[in-house]
């Protein structure tokens, strides 16, 4: 049998898998971040002072300061009009953030990934007629879409989750669907069902393992978006509600002090970027590391 | 051709009645009460009732759906609850505006991404391509609401050298600061698809051919692998299009331009429902134009695809 390969034995293997992924050196310095913030947010009470306590004068030697206080040892990131410490509330906006993308994403993979199954591995008619209104889901603005959602139910964490979860889910019903396709022709799907093999058994102990790669990493590639989008519905108002922390309405709170303490919304938009560049990264060379596809 | 271009003409109809179905589907079947929505929290339960009795909300579904249409086909949206004025009439002043700035963006997002990843690709592994590739992922990290705050902060409040926001007719000084928002992630997004769009044609059998018979670097990439980059790139174009217009509407409303994505948010803030339900109805029509345009054009393009299609 000739090796693929044979032709490029000159040229220096590149590293798949896992070994690729840890000299990947910044989407280790990504993965380190994020495994902060997460501690940081599981940690937040013990880390951040209290997000609400109000400070409305502050003596520094003889002098008499009014709040927004400018960023300092005291108030890392400032403080707001009040003389909260704005450090303390995007701390505790993060850990929404991340409960948010982390609840938002693994419900749009259950149920993106069972409506790919089903599409995928029956076909006919039933996968004509969930592509195409996945194909219509996908022309529609999805932030609009979602803002109208939760306007219609009420806007709070759970109508946010299910909103997401409603605009995001065909793009993973159509990636799975894709996957299914390719593996339900395979020998070993073919072997178990001339023995006999139940649809349910083929599915979800055949296929469903065999998706578990792509699955991964269409999580991990998911996350940054949740997380932007609840952030912009939180920003205009049609996301989570205080007294619940957020980072978008974080940012829109401090929308209006823009010129006086530009680090009242600059902060918050700062520590968002950097969370969703670090999973951008990391998801970048996930698919890099496993999907043969890829380069 | 002829009949590839027809047959993804006629696919519109039955894209075009999926979408207001979808629509029809969110509004009025989900447990909230698209009326109470309209009415507003201190309504009592007779206002309620009139007003669905106003808007036709009390009749059958399958009635209501038929009827919006039968109404559509013929260019009739509805009255605007706010404004008591025809939908049709409103969007034909708002339309144009979203795509001024849409077309401004995606201009200057094709020359700064196709550039850059060009520049990228063809010094594959150097400073300048990994230093555009970092760039591309940050670029596509901003949330945009956040980055629209800053750059107004930036070049307008600090630098005085652009409007804020506002909109005094078109292709002037106040479409950059929006459109550049808009350009700045989708100009990401460009440059990481032309980057590798090139790369794969760096890699073709016909590009070492041209060079193995001696041709200059420069021509190798100008005549044989640039041409044929040009195909994903021209899909990726249009695709980043649709993209923009997905996400135009937060950029419309933090930069006050009075386009389609305002309207749409106007219309949710006021609680215009017939308003709110036609615009992204409208938007959508956009998204799927844009997409039956790029497929004509790749099939143009490209021959293979229309003649397999």
């Amino acid at each position: 049998m000739t090796d693929p390969n044979a032709t490029q034995h000159f040229v220096p293997q590149k590293a798949v898998g896992w070994q690729a992924l840890i000299r990947n050196i910044p989407a280790m310095l990504s993965l380190g971040f994020i495994v902060v913030l997460v501690l940081v947010a599981i940690f937040a009470p013990l880390i951040a002072r209290d997000p609400k306590a109000i400070e409305m004068r502050r003596t520094v030697g003889n002098e008499v300061l009014n709040p927004p206080f400018s960023p300092s040892m005291q108030n890392l990131f400032g403080s707001d009009q009040l003389g909260r410490d704005i450090f303390s509330r995007v701390i505790f906006g993060l850990r929404t953030s991340l409960i948010v993308g982390i609840i938002v994403r693994g419900l749009t993979m259950v149920v993106g990934a069972l409506i790919g199954l089903i599409s995928g591995y029956f076909g006919g008619f039933v996968d004509i007629i969930i592509m195409r209104i996945t194909d219509i889901m996908l022309v529609f603005p999805v932030l609009l879409l979602a803002m109208t959602i939760t306007a219609i139910l009420g806007p709070g964490l759970s109508t946010v989750c299910f909103a997401l979860v409603l605009v995001a889910w065909p793009d993973v019903a159509r990636l799975i669907r894709g996957q299914v396709l390719f593996i339900k022709n395979q020998t070993y799907v073919k072997a178990a069902k001339s023995c006999g093999a139940k649809n349910s058994r083929i599915l979800f102990r055949h296929i469903l393992p065999n998706c578990l790669g792509v699955i991964i990493v269409a999580f991990s590639m998911g996350i940054p978006g949740a997380i932007m989008y609840e952030a912009g519905l939180s920003f205009f108002g049609y996301g989570i509600q205080p007294p619940m922390p957020s980072l978008g309405s974080l940012i829109a709170d401090g929308r209006g002090y823009i010129t006086t303490a530009p680090w009242y919304p600059g902060f918050p938009g700062i520590v968002l970027t950097l969370l969703v560049l670090s999973f951008n990264v990391l998801g970048d060379a996930l698919v890099d590391s496993f999907d043969p596809r890829a380069r | 051709m002829a009949s590839f271009i027809l047959r993804r003409i006629l696919m519109l109809i039955p894209i075009l009645i999926g979408i207001t179905f979808i629509i029809f589907a969110l509004l009025y079947i989900l447990p909230g009460d698209p009326v109470r929505l309209i009415a507003g929290p201190g309504a009592t339960p007779e206002t309620i009732e009139s007003i669905r009795h106003e808007m036709g909300l009390d009749r059958p579904l399958h009635t209501q759906y038929l009827d919006y249409l039968s109404k559509m086909v013929v260019g009739d949206l509805g009255r605007s609850y706010q404004t008591r004025r025809q939908i049709t009439e409103e969007l034909a002043v708002v339309v144009p505006k979203t795509v001024q700035l849409s077309l401004a963006a995606e201009i200057i997002s094709s020359f700064l991404g196709i550039s850059l990843g060009m520049i990228a690709a063809v010094r594959q592994n150097s400073w300048p391509d990994r230093l555009i590739t970092a760039l591309a992922a940050l670029q596509l990290s901003f949330p945009a609401f956040w980055l629209a705050l800053m750059l107004q902060l930036l070049f307008a409040v600090k630098l005085h050298l652009l409007p804020s926001s506002g909109y005094e007719g078109g292709f002037d000084k106040f479409i950059l600061l929006p459109a550049i928002t808009l350009a700045i992630p989708s100009s990401g997004i460009l440059a990481r698809i032309t980057r590798v769009a090139v790369l794969d044609t760096l890699r073709e059998d016909y590009i070492r051919t041209s060079r193995a018979k001696g041709l200059r670097e420069r021509l190798v990439f100008l005549r044989h692998a640039l041409p044929n980059a040009l195909i994903p790139i021209t899909t990726t174009i249009g695709l980043d299009l649709a993209r923009l217009i997905g996400g135009i509407a937060i950029i419309e409303v933090i930069f006050s331009w009075p386009g389609l994505g305002k309207y749409a948010f106007d219309a949710l803030v006021f609680r215009d429902l017939p308003a709110l339900q036609a615009s992204v109805i409208v938007f959508a029509i956009f998204v799927t134009l844009i997409n039956l345009f790029v497929d004509i054009l790749y099939g143009l393009i490209d021959p293979r695809v229309s003649r397999a299609a």
